[in-house]
């Protein structure tokens, strides 16, 4: 199940696009004002945001970005009724999916919401795949966490061993335990594992 | 003639009463010396050689007597005695004359003796002792040369005559410059015989000049014969004749008359008496003169001055004396007489005559000459003041058609329309037509008519000018404005039935204003357009609002239908709002339409709430973009006003506008504007729009109404200039001021309330 956030200050717009998208088998959770959706959006769902550039008290950029501080990373489509180019740029560097203008056809708005449903489905992927690498280090020890460190950089275990005051062999066991922890056989992959969660802050 | 009436009624009294005090005088004067006689008077006996007919000297008596009377302070008794010496020359006569008068003055005798003819002088010297014995004698009558001719003794004094010939003969050389046949005539008598030697010694001293002929001791007949003989241009100078040769006497006048009658050539004469009797006359002194100077001798004599004392005097007052008759006349020029020659007869006679009738006639005349003068003054002033005022009429009547204005004159009781030549032009009239009250009012446009009539009707009752525009028609169908002025005259009763007034043609001026109205109202719509053109986005945003609802309604219908089993309740509720929604965009569209519209200013009852928000809601977006929060506190039952909607809104457009833009610098969450309605003092409306902006500087704020004139980066400058006008067009009123508290801007729109215009309507 795919759900829509829909933000829009127009009431009429905002119902007859939660029928339009319940008509294609969406599941739309539907706000008139950007601060009650802030106040009810659980990240947590699966689904995209469209939301309305020109609203009271928050516009549609400033709420994407409310959204975003507030650790959500949803997929966002804007809609606006005056499409100027400043407004659509600061929108699409700001990761938007889609800026669409008013009154935007059906097939625009279904096109955007599969990018952003496949967006989402991806997005959603590599984080859970981050989460269990970062589960996985969460139980290395903070010596196996020195040496894990080291190995992606590259350094040789006797190197290591000289880095940290010890002997080499203490070196080597501490390695094997940390590949055995993570679930890998080969550096490469340690490096490959360790390079998906270290862009991540 | 009432008044020369009186007046000659007046002169005539006055003549009267002088005659008779002049009558009282005379009769005073001769009664006198009987009626006062007593001692204290002086007696003055007056002998004359002559008869009491002899014109020299009684003339010189009268002078004399006259002349006493006037200086003596005493009265005097007058007494005469005729001698009449010439025509009886006997000795015997002398000595009983000489004894009458001694008997006769023997009482009373003279004080003074007075001769009067050179006869009385010798008889009163050779029996003075017997009629009055050292009596004063004063002589008049004697000629120098006979003064020196006898030996008188020292208290015998008198006035010594100049019978001057010499000078007599200078008047006749000088008026005949030409003559030189000179004929003399003197008589035989012995005062005649006195004036030979004389006579010849002055034509002597003349000698190479005149061929003389001395006509000396003729027989009378001869002498007239030889006279009536002589040359027209020659001078006769005669003498005396108080005796002819064959010893008849005559009265030397009645000689000159007869002699003077007769003769072809001017007679001259150096004595006063033959003036008048036609002779041209001669240097001469008059008897009244001797007379008086005589009078004057007697009076010293009689105050008692010893008459040795008093020698004998020349008489002074001679001169030249002419008849101006004798010298027409012998065709005498006036003009050769000496300076200072007294002309006589200058025909004073009908002066003299007819002296009343002359006076009234005079002052007749001289009444109808002034009335004629005024007449002719006050005719003058008329023609003057008729071409002044006919001046003045042309001037007014040329400047009143340069101005393009007609001057007419109505009055309602005979109808009469009275009308310049340039109202027939202004009315596009034939020549051929009358310009009466019926064919001006026949041309008024029949939507004007009853305002015509009315005005004419009403000026009456009004006090000053009454003026109202109408339309009229011309007989080519071209229509012209005409502005109709009257002025009431009222007559001496007050009513009033005379009306004067102007027509006007306000053609040219009407079309400019509607030009002008129409150039405003371009402005106006440029504005309006130019104000929506800066709303484009924000409107575009509001008309795509409805139609994002629309849209997707209609996919989500489509949708629904495809599907196996179509929800149809929620198909039908897709559709309701479709419906809905297109309206709601209609209605944006038509109000954008009002805005962009351009027409004529109309007039429509207006709930400035409903005003208010439907302002808003076209703002909507914009503000929304602008993170501009609109706080309304509009009034509930607010009053309607009047007006055009269209124009009204876009007043609360650009208020707004500006309100939002000056809030360019505020802080997002300072960003309001009040707007507020209320009803005002005066009970009419107000619109309140209050910002947070920047508000007006000091130096903006004189010229915040002015035309082009901006504070902002973009924008012409016209809002508000146009806005003011657009509020004055509605009797209202405009003004902004800077918020007391909080800073910004606060603009008031007052209008009248729909009641208050209709009242005032």
């Amino acid at each position: 199940m795919f759900t829509v956030f829909l933000v829009d200050d127009e009431p009429a717009v905002v119902k007859a696009m939660s029928r339009l998208l319940r008509a294609r088998g969406y599941d739309v959770r539907a706000y008139t004002s950007p601060q009650d959706f802030l106040a009810n959006h659980d990240d947590a769902v699966p689904g995209c945001a469209i939301f309305d550039v020109s609203m009271p008290g928050l516009d549609g950029l400033e709420l994407q970005e409310a959204m975003t501080s507030a650790g959500g990373a949803r997929p966002v489509i804007f809609m606006t009724g005056k499409g100027d180019i400043p407004t659509s740029v600061r929108a699409m560097r700001a990761g938007a999916i889609d800026f669409l203008t008013k009154p935007a056809s059906d097939r625009d708005i279904f096109g955007a919401l599969a990018r952003a449903e496949q967006q989402d489905h991806a997005a959603r992927q590599v984080r859970a795949e981050k989460a269990a690498i970062a589960a996985k280090i969460a139980t290395l020890t903070p010596r196996e966490h020195e040496v894990l460190a080291l190995v992606v950089a590259g350094r040789l275990n006797k190197q290591i061993a000289a880095d940290l005051g010890t002997v080499e062999k203490t070196i080597k066991v501490h390695r094997s335990r940390v590949m055995a922890k993570l679930g890998v056989r080969t550096v490469a992959d340690l490096v490959r594992m360790v390079g998906k969660v270290s862009s991540s802050p | 003639m009432a008044v020369l009436g009186r007046c000659r009624t007046l002169s005539g009294q006055r003549a009267s009463r002088s005659c008779g005090i002049l009558c009282v005088l005379l009769v005073v004067q001769w009664l006198g010396p009987s009626l006062y006689a007593n001692d204290g008077r002086y007696r003055v006996l007056m002998l004359h050689a002559f008869n009491f007919n002899f014109p020299a000297t009684t003339r010189i008596a009268d002078a004399a007597r006259q002349r006493l009377m006037e200086i003596s302070p005493r009265e005097i008794e007058f007494d005469a005695d005729f001698l009449d010496l010439a025509r009886v020359a006997d000795p015997e006569h002398e000595r009983r004359t000489a004894e009458f008068l001694r008997q006769k003055h023997a009482r009373t005798p003279p004080d003074v003796v007075m001769t009067l003819g050179s006869a009385a002088l010798p008889f009163i010297l050779k029996y003075r002792d017997v009629i009055a014995p050292n009596i004063p004698v004063v002589f008049t009558s004697i000629s120098a040369h006979n003064y020196a001719a006898q030996r008188l003794p020292p208290d015998v004094t008198g006035i010594i005559s100049e019978f001057n010939l010499d000078k007599t003969l200078q008047l006749a050389e000088r008026l005949q410059p030409d003559a030189r046949q000179l004929f003399i005539i003197a008589g035989s008598g012995p005062t005649d015989r006195l004036w030979y030697a004389k006579a010849r010694s002055v034509v002597e001293s003349r000698a190479p000049k005149f061929e003389a002929t001395f006509l000396f001791g003729l027989p009378y007949e001869k002498l007239v014969a030889e006279l009536s003989r002589v040359s027209p241009d020659a001078i006769v100078i005669l003498l005396t004749v108080f005796a002819d040769s064959q010893g008849k006497s005559f009265i030397p006048a009645d000689v000159a008359k007869s002699l003077s009658a007769l003769s072809p050539a001017p007679l001259y004469a150096p004595y006063e008496t033959y003036l008048g009797q036609g002779s041209v006359g001669g240097f001469v002194e008059t008897f009244e003169s001797v007379g008086m100077a005589a009078a004057d001798l007697m009076m010293e004599v009689l105050a008692g001055n010893d008459a040795e004392t008093l020698p004998p005097r020349t008489n002074r007052a001679q001169a030249y004396r002419v008849d101006v008759r004798a010298m027409n006349r012998w065709n005498l020029p006036e003009g050769r007489l000496p300076a200072g020659t007294t002309v006589l007869f200058k025909r004073p006679s009908i002066w003299e005559q007819h002296y009343h009738l002359v006076l009234a006639a005079f002052f007749a005349f001289a009444l109808q000459t002034l009335f004629a003068a005024a007449l002719l003054v006050q005719w003058q002033r008329k023609l003057r003041a008729e071409r002044l005022l006919k001046e003045s009429e042309e001037r007014i009547t040329f400047a009143a058609a340069s101005a393009n204005i007609g001057l007419w004159q109505f009055d309602s009781r005979s109808n009469e329309l009275w009308a310049t030549e340039h109202c027939r032009a202004l009315f596009g009239l034939d020549e051929k037509l009358p310009l009466t009250h019926e064919t001006v009012l026949s041309m008024v446009h029949p939507e004007d008519r009853r305002l015509a009539i009315a005005a004419l009707r009403d000026a009456p009752q009004g006090t000053g000018g009454v003026g109202s525009e109408v339309r009229i028609v011309l007989p080519d169908g071209q229509t012209r404005w005409i502005r109709v002025r009257a002025h009431p005259h009222s007559d001496d009763r007050g009513s009033i039935h005379l009306l004067s007034g102007v027509f006007i043609d306000i053609t040219e001026q009407k079309m400019a204003e509607a030009e002008a109205r129409l150039q405003r109202e371009e402005v106006t719509h440029l504005v309006r357009v130019s104000t929506l053109g800066e709303l484009s986005g924000a409107i575009a945003h509001e008309i795509s609002q409805p139609l994002t609802a629309i849209l997707a309604n209609a996919q989500a219908a489509l949708h629904l239908m495809r599907q196996e089993t179509p929800d149809l309740t929620e198909v039908e509720q897709a559709l309701e709002e479709v419906v809905h929604e297109d309206n709601r965009a209609g209605e944006v569209i038509q109000r954008l339409r009002k805005l962009l519209r351009r027409g004529e200013r109309r007039s429509e009852r207006i709930d400035m709430n409903e005003l208010v928000r439907s302002t808003l809601a076209l703002l909507n977006s914009e503000l929304i973009s602008r993170r501009i929060t609109v706080k309304t506190d509009l009034k509930e039952g607010l009053p309607e006003t009047l007006g055009d909607p269209v124009q009204l809104q876009q007043v609360l457009l650009n208020l707004l506008m500006n309100a939002m833009d000056a809030m360019g610098g505020t802080p997002v969450s300072q960003r309001f504007i009040v707007i507020a309605t209320r009803v005002d003092r005066a009970r009419g409306i107000e619109v309140v729009v209050q910002d947070r902006g920047v508000g007006i500087r000091l130096a903006e704020r004189a010229r915040l109404f002015e035309p082009f004139y901006t504070t902002k980066s973009h924008g012409l400058g016209l809002g508000l200039s146009i806005c003011s006008t657009i509020v004055q067009a509605h009797g209202g009123k405009l003004s902004l001021s800077n918020n007391e508290e909080g800073g910004g801007t606060a603009a008031s729109l007052s209008l009248p309330a729909q009641k208050i215009l209709l009242a005032a309507e």
